[in-house]
């Protein structure tokens, strides 16, 4: 059952002279869902971006299977295509209706044909509810709507893995129900994730394990029940509580 | 009274062109009319053919190369960009009545008449190639106005680059370049008549070789002006007409529920933020 999917081992990444992350470690299983989660800067987002090649590491290793993706034999395209990413900002494809972002990826790098991507794409449209707006633009839809179909769009390609980076960040207050509750049918799917995120309460019943980072380094990591209710580190301490007084405004 | 021998006068004037218009269209329309067609074809063609030139280009120069990549890949692709940027530079930059001198007069004088192209296929690359430099930063600019979250969907995904391209940024910068192909088209409708230095016969010519035979300078050119004008006119209808098929339908057929959005039913949302939601 603890098969593993992803090893982070001693990545770093700096802008220029800016460090951003510095020795990440750590280990993704199958069935895994980790939330990770801390202020603003603290590099989880450059993390995440890491390991789908969004972002070149500057040094260190991620290896997919035991083989590291940043050596010069492994293609990205292929490495990404196992590895879904949903992102801020949705970045549907403005040019393509619903059905054609869920299925333009599954023809041109998977290679099915178009019968079996459409059918594929709508048994994930109808799992995120988007089914009646298959010939919907981005532009008609609104901020969840866009964001579940981003999830329809990256679990079409079957991936073994989900990166979620602030997937509710960029919606207004009443559609971030929709995207969680999808993301929570998924957990419960078994599906392996990574989520960056502000919705504690969502990392705290969703996740199996929680990573707090703080500028640029892994501070704290555990379950949520030990990271949100018994932070060891003084730096967990004072995010959460902070986190705390501004929900509680 | 003044006003009665100027208002006879003008009268005059105009019955005076009237005749001398229905004069040249009686005996020499079929002349303005070929020299219009060949205008036209020539203005489309090469406004075609310069824009793939343009497309390709504009591919290229987003080709990127990175720290680890081998030596011979960042080579290959260094120099692809400094041809290009040669060309544009060139191409832009000199006027296209002395590019047209050198293709037609210039190469075969270089090359010992080894190399030496009709008139008809020299006017057809002078003006495709001098396109293509304007479309190719054209496109570039189009590129590089497309929301890199994108690329970036589409990198995601499992595209390369070549599919990214080709399925997510062209034809987003197509659509929004189209406004630009326009005025390319618009303005090879009216420069292709530069192309008399080496004798290719349009519109423009037609007025020429009238004038010549006739001295009726100004009834000839307001009547060659018409038909520029009627050739631009029916180009931009034509142009706009493409940009709203580009657009696709405003509203979409939908079911009329939602089951998880709170706003469920949301049908036409939200009209009237077409091109501001869009890009």
């Amino acid at each position: 059952m603890n098969d593993v999917i992803i090893e982070v081992k001693h990545l770093s990444k700096s802008f220029g002279s800016n460090t951003v992350l510095r020795d990440i470690d750590f280990t993704v299983c199958r069935g895994d869902v980790i939330s990770i989660i801390g202020a603003s800067g603290s590099g989880k987002s450059t993390l995440l971006r890491c390991m789908n090649l969004l972002e070149t590491p500057s040094a260190g290793e991620i290896l997919y299977h035991g083989e590291n993706i940043l050596s010069r034999s492994v293609k990205a395209p292929e490495y990404r295509s196992h590895v879904g990413m949903v992102f801020q900002s949705f970045n549907l494809f403005n040019n393509m209706t619903v059905i054609k972002n869920c299925t333009v990826g599954q023809r041109t790098v998977l290679h099915k044909n178009a019968a079996e991507a459409k059918a594929n794409a709508m048994k994930y449209l109808e799992h995120v509810g988007m089914a009646p707006f298959v010939n919907a633009k981005p532009r008609q839809l609104s901020g969840g709507q866009k964001q579940r179909v981003a999830i329809a769009r990256a679990l079409a390609m079957d991936p073994e893995i989900l990166l979620f980076d602030e997937p509710t960040s960029a919606l207004d207050p009443e559609m971030v129900g929709e995207v969680l509750s999808v993301m929570k049918s998924l957990t419960e799917s078994g599906m392996t994730m990574i989520v960056v995120t502000h919705e504690m309460a969502f990392a705290k019943e969703v996740s199996t394990r929680v990573i707090y980072m703080n500028d640029g380094v892994i501070c704290e990591e555990g379950t949520p029940a030990e990271v949100f209710d018994d932070p060891q580190k003084e730096e967990t301490k004072a995010f959460l509580s902070r986190f705390r007084n501004a929900s509680a405004e | 009274m003044n006003s009665v021998i100027l208002a006879d006068a003008a009268g005059g004037v105009f019955s005076k062109l009237w005749e001398d218009i229905a004069t040249l269209w009686r005996d020499s329309s079929a002349q303005y009319l070929q020299g219009a067609r060949d205008t036209i074809l020539l203005a489309v063609v090469a406004t075609a053919v310069g824009c793939l030139i343009g497309l390709m280009c504009g591919i290229l120069q987003t080709l990127k190369y990175g720290k680890g990549d081998f030596f011979l890949k960042k080579a290959v692709i260094w120099i692809v960009k400094a041809v290009i940027r040669v060309y544009v530079e060139v191409f832009r930059g000199t006027p296209m009545i002395l590019q047209a001198v050198f293709i037609y007069f210039g190469l075969p004088y270089l090359t010992n008449n080894a190399l030496r192209f009709d008139v008809i296929t020299a006017a057809y690359v002078v003006v495709s190639i001098n396109t293509g430099a304007y479309m190719a930063e054209t496109v570039r600019g189009g590129i590089l106005s497309i929301d890199q979250g994108q690329t970036e969907g589409a990198m995601a995904i499992g595209m390369n680059h070549f599919q990214t391209m080709v399925k997510v940024i062209l034809p987003q910068t197509l659509r929004n370049i189209i406004p630009q192909i326009g005025n390319n088209l618009i303005i090879n409708i009216k420069d292709t008549s530069v192309m008399f230095i080496i004798g290719y016969a349009e519109l423009f010519a037609a007025h020429k070789a009238y004038v010549g035979a006739t001295y009726l300078y100004f009834p000839s050119a307001l009547v060659t002006m018409l038909i520029y004008l009627i050739m631009t006119v029916v180009c931009s209808l034509l142009l706009r007409l493409w940009e709203h098929l580009m657009d696709g339908p405003e509203n979409f057929n939908l079911a009329t529920t939602d089951s998880l959005a709170h706003t469920s039913g949301m049908t036409n949302f939200p009209s009237g933020r077409r091109r501001s939601a869009g890009r």
